[in-house]
Order: structure tokens, then sequence, then C-alpha cells
């Protein structure tokens, strides 16, 4: 790790500082877009040749600026947000895509386009169930997006650009689980901690870029001798926003975190985009039906729900069960930013359905500020000492 | 064989000595203050003393509480949920269920067999904690320990409608203007606060025995609240801020069993004095 060319230590510098390699590229003339959520189709930026910029809070940054237009009982890392791009840390953007993943987030969006004058600003809506209907809707605020996009970039995203953004963004995907692989050992290959930094850091690169510094993260990590310490507890963190290390390393510090499924982890990246035909639909079919996240809603099957309460848990959380088996887990960890009411509504839920599975599980839920950091180690450490 | 557990709390630090038969030795309370480290050390220190021993003659050492890693002499660190969970078995052995109300959390714990298995806690505010009569107490012009005896004189409770520890005082300014009298007020926040932990509470299943710990429950007038928001009787020890502190004695006398029996017995010699210097750029 000490070695500075290697691909972690690349990561790692690109992580801690991820504006100063966006302001290289801004410099170089290349365009870069912000989004806020996974559910942006990042494809059709880079179809474009522009670069998607995962714009996010910094819990060590107080919020002042985004209290003038948002209330202290919002979402923690939207507030977040808000506020750093109100402080000018994004000001190498050109524009900005949203997307109605939360009510929240709309708002945010809304504010923002107010609030800041970046040349491009686009929202998307988007439908909260998984029916064809939702597709059918999804695809055409895709195809409106599509044309905001087309006249800011001054040209056409033609199906074939656009399916070979798709393959990019596909490989990225297949990269990231890779990754994930490597966290099947016991001690796992690369820490929890060291994942959360790299997929932070692909998250603000050109996906080609992005692509490379994976690859090498993944040999240096294959080929490691100073792996990450064996812990007690190989954790699964579910939950709704983890893009902190100082965060990751209070779950790691008595336990290997072995599979991150939230929004800064695995979520995005745990299945590729299926083509079929117009890719358009491709990618709001992959968008609605593939991200697991707790703003969309699943039923078993229409009307059933009620009916078959262990079948609706399947439904929704089945994928969970694989992960458990697959990463030997032996503890869940349900994380919610604060104020974060989709991911507060499903926890119940996923509650019964760990419960169902025999895996020891607890709900915490942080304030998006290093001042959560002591507060959630006892909480966190408290969970371990119960399964140990 | 001695065995000591220290709980340094965000209030009060609190030390508590055994002896291998888990009998009670000397147990010493004192505020916390800014510097963990040297208030965690004179409380040992007046722990030792009460009971006429020597750092050296403690085997083994379990530091809890939020200030757990501030200290420097302790062998291990466990949080102050299990030991809670511990050192309230160790009192009522019928215990399933106990929750803790300290000056900044509030804790609500299962446990079985005297192992935590199961909890909540606070995570908006510090709106059901201690610091929530510490603060009102504090505009009302009373002392903290009075409140319980003042609520019991109460010919009605006042609704106090913030469980926001500010707005609870705003509040309390605002009954005091409209003449009511300070008793009814107390007991109005009383009820406040216990409605508010019985709600934490009930997140978990509430199975009896069920025990009130911690610096509130040296309050009588919160145990009748708690004991009237939850419908049920409430257990409390007779030196309920001690029970962390004891039961990370208890976890230390097992943990020296443990080590022994692995051969990873701590070496090398306690230094209770080391925590009193403080390098500057420590401070």
């Amino acid at each position: 790790m000490s070695d500075q060319s290697s691909g972690l230590s690349k990561a790692q510098e690109i992580y801690s500082n991820r504006s100063r390699r966006a302001r290289e590229l801004k410099a170089e003339g290349r365009k870069l877009i912000g989004y806020p959520c996974v559910y942006v189709p990042v494809e059709m930026l880079t179809a474009l040749d522009l670069i998607p910029y995962r714009a996010c809070g910094d819990i060590r940054e107080p919020v002042t600026e985004a209290d003038r237009a948002l209330p202290g009982s919002f979402c923690a890392v939207m507030r977040s947000c808000l506020d750093c791009a109100l402080k000018g840390k994004n000001d190498f953007l050109d524009g900005m895509v949203a997307i109605h993943s939360s009510d929240p987030q709309e708002k945010t969006a809304r504010v923002w386009e107010s609030y800041t004058d970046h040349p491009y600003f686009h929202f998307i809506d988007m439908p909260v169930t998984v029916r064809p209907e939702a597709v059918e809707y999804f695809t055409s605020q895709l195809d409106d997006f599509r044309k905001t996009l087309e006249a800011f970039a001054g040209r056409e995203l033609s199906a074939d650009r656009l399916k070979q953004a798709i393959d990019y963004h596909n490989r990225q995907r297949g990269l990231v689980r890779q990754l994930y692989d490597l966290t099947k050992t016991s001690p796992p290959a690369i820490s929890g901690t060291e994942i959360l930094q790299v997929v932070k850091a692909v998250m603000g690169l050109p996906v080609a870029e992005g692509n490379d510094l994976l690859t090498e993260v993944i040999g240096e990590a294959r080929d490691r001798t100073d792996r990450p310490e064996k812990k007690p507890a190989r954790l699964l963190l579910w939950g709704s926003t983890l893009d902190d290390a100082d965060v990751m390393q209070v779950f790691e510090a008595k336990a290997n975190v072995v599979l991150d499924d939230s929004c800064g982890g695995v979520r995005a990246y745990r299945a590729d985009v299926k083509l079929t035909g117009n890719p358009l639909v491709d990618l709001a079919r992959y968008y609605l039906n593939e991200i697991t996240c707790a703003r969309t809603f699943r039923q078993a099957s229409p009307g059933e729900t009620s009916k078959e309460y262990t079948k609706d848990l399947q439904s929704r959380f089945g994928y969970l069960d694989d992960i458990i088996r697959e990463w030997n887990i032996n503890g869940a960890i349900m994380l919610l930013v604060r104020y974060c009411d989709p991911f507060a509504f499903e926890m119940p839920a996923l509650k019964d359905y760990f419960e169902s599975l025999g895996l020891p599980s607890t709900y915490i839920e942080y304030d998006y500020t290093t001042g959560a950091l002591a507060p959630l180690r006892t909480r966190v450490e408290a969970f371990l000492e119960t399964i140990a | 064989m001695y065995f000591a557990g220290i709980d340094v709390g965000s209030t009060m630090t609190k030390a508590v000595l055994t002896n291998e038969g888990g009998e009670l030795l000397s147990a010493v309370k004192g505020p916390t203050g800014p510097e963990h480290r040297r208030l965690a050390n004179e409380v040992m220190r007046g722990a030792l003393e009460q009971a006429g021993l020597q750092i050296d003659d403690i085997s083994y050492i379990v530091a809890t509480g939020y200030g757990r890693v501030n200290v420097p002499f302790a062998d291990r660190q466990v949080t102050e949920l299990s030991c809670h969970a511990r050192g309230v078995f160790s009192l009522f052995p019928g215990v399933k269920t106990a929750i803790d109300i300290g000056g900044q959390d509030v804790k609500c714990m299962k446990i079985n067999g005297g192992r935590l298995i199961g909890f909540v806690m606070n995570d908006k505010c510090a709106a059901g904690t201690g610091r929530f009569l510490e603060a009102t107490a504090a505009t009302l012009g009373i002392r903290l320990e009075d409140m319980g005896d003042i609520a019991s004189k109460a010919t009605k409770r006042v609704q106090i409608s913030n469980l926001c520890t500010i707005f609870a005082q705003q509040e309390v300014v605002a009954l005091l203007s409209r003449g009511e009298p300070l008793e009814n007020i107390v007991a109005g926040l009383h009820i406040a606060l216990a409605s508010r932990v019985a709600a934490l509470a009930q997140r978990l299943v509430i199975e009896p025995d069920l025990a009130l710990t911690g610096g509130v429950a040296m309050n009588t007038g919160m145990v009748r609240a708690m004991r009237e928001s939850l419908g049920r009787d409430v257990l409390v020890p007779e030196e309920p801020l001690l029970t962390g502190a004891l039961g990370a004695a208890i976890i230390a006398n097992e943990a020296y069993r443990e080590a022994a029996e692995d051969g990873t017995l701590p070496t090398g010699t306690r230094r209770l004095e080391e925590a009193t210097f403080f390098a500057e750029e420590d401070l």
C-alpha cells in the first residue's frame, strides 16, 4: 500500500480529493455533468462524451448555506450535497441531472436549479413501481432527457453510441462485482473501506479511466500479501447512503464489511443492462427493475402482497439471501442516514426477513456529520457484542 | 484476586471493585469532565483507597461508557450496553428488559441470562435523556435532585407538548408566566420524558422483569412516571448509577478467566499515574 503508483493508493488519492481530477479533466476541455443518485442513467452522458460526476455531500462540512433553502429535518445527505454545491465545491460542473428517487431529492434539485448557474440542468421523473406502465412512462422521461442533453451537447445521441456506452458501463459493473468477489475469502483480500474509496473515486471519473483503475486495483488486491486483518464478524451493510471512509472504518474497527448494499457500494453494480433492442427501453427497464433501493416498491405480484407476506419479503429482499450465503455473512446492519423515510419504512420488513433467515441484524440511524461517529461506534460495537 | 469496572459516562464516571466471588468491595462516583482520562484515574484511585487496595492488586480492568477508549489502564473496552445488561442481571436475575436513562443516551436492552441480545437507543436527539431534566431544572431554578419530590406535590400535571429540550425550556417559561404552579410543571416534565422513553422501549418487545437504571432512575418522580407510562412495574437498583461499572467488573472477572485459559493474560505493570500527565498537544 505504500507504493504510490499502485492502483489502491491512486484510488485513495482520488477519493480524498475527487474534485482535483475533475478540475484537471475540465482543464483538458472535457465537460462534466453532476448527478446525486445512482438512478441517473450515466450511460446517456457517457454516450455524448460528457463525464458523469457523482455529486456527494461531505460529513466534515457543517451545513450552513443549505439551511437557507431546506428545513433541518430533511434528508441529511441531500442537505449536505446542496450545501457543498452552494459553497461552490462543484463549480467545475457544466450541469446537473437529478431524478425523482425520493421527494427530498426532487426538492433539493429544484433549489439547486435556482441557486446555481450551471449551463445545463435536467430533472427526470421516475415512477416508484416496476409495472410495465412504469417502464413505458420512465422510457418517455428518458427520451425527454435525451432531447435536452442533445441540445446541450450539440449532437445527436445515436442508438449505436448509446449501446457502446452501455457496454462500457456494463464492464464497469462487472469489475465492481469482481472487486466484491475479493471479499469472499477470509480474511478478505480488500477491505470494505478500500472498496468504498475505489467506488467513490470511480464515480467521478470517465468510464474508461474508471475501468482501468478498477482493473489495476483488482490485480493488485488479488496478489497482495498485506491483506486486511481478519475480524470476528463478516458484516453485510444495507442502507441508504454510505459514502465516507471514516464512517466505514467505524464498522471495520471490529468487523470485516464484506458487502455494502448501499448507494456508495454495490447497489449500482449488481446487475448489467441487458440489451434487447431499443437501448432507451433497456435502460428504463434496468434502472427500474435491477437497482434495489427502498424508493422502488416491489410487489410479489400485483394485488397479492397483503395476503402473502413471506412471498412479498422474498420478492423484495430475496437477492440478499444469495449474498448472505455467498459471502458467508454472520451479521447485518441496516444503516440509515437520518430522516431517510423510504429506508426507514423498509426496515421492519427487512428485519423480519433477516430473522426468517436466522441472521442477526440491527438498525442504526446516523447523522451525516463527523459528530455521529462516536454514537455510531457504541451501537456497532454493542451489536457485535451481541453476536460474538 | 480483584477486578475493576470503570464506566466513563457523559456526565458521571463510576468505578467498582469486586473480589473473585463477585462481592462488591468499593464503588466511587465522580463527575466526568472534559479530561476523561484524568478523572477516570481519580475515580479509580478513590475506589482503590476505599477498598484498601493498590492498582497492582487488580487482575483485570474493563472500561465502558462513552469515554471507554480514554481509560489507559484498562485491559479491555466493552460497550455500556453489554455492561449494563450484565450488571442489572447480577442484581435482578429475572431481568429480561432494562432501560438505562443517562445524561445523553437512553438505552433499552433485551437481556437473556445476563447477555445483551438486542437494543434500541435514542437516535434523533437528546430529548429522551437526563439532559432534558437537567436543562429544564436549570430554567426553573431548582436542583435536579429535588425534582422528584417537587413533582410528588403536584395537584395536576401540565401537558408539556415539546419533546425538544430547547423548546420545552421555552414552554416551561411560558407556563411559569401563565402562573402555573411549579410542582404541576415539574410533574408534567416527568411524564413527557417518561412517555418518550416508553415509546422508544416499545420498539422492543418488553418482557418482565423490567429494570430501570442510570442516573435518572435516582429520581423517584421519574420512576413513578415510568411505571405509569409503561403500565407495568419497574425494578430499580439501590445504586442505579453503578450498574454499568458493576457489569464491567463482572465481565472483567470472566475475561480474566478466559485469558488465563488461553494464556493471553495482560502483562506488564499498570500505571495509574500515567494518565495524570497530559502533553500539551493532547489537550
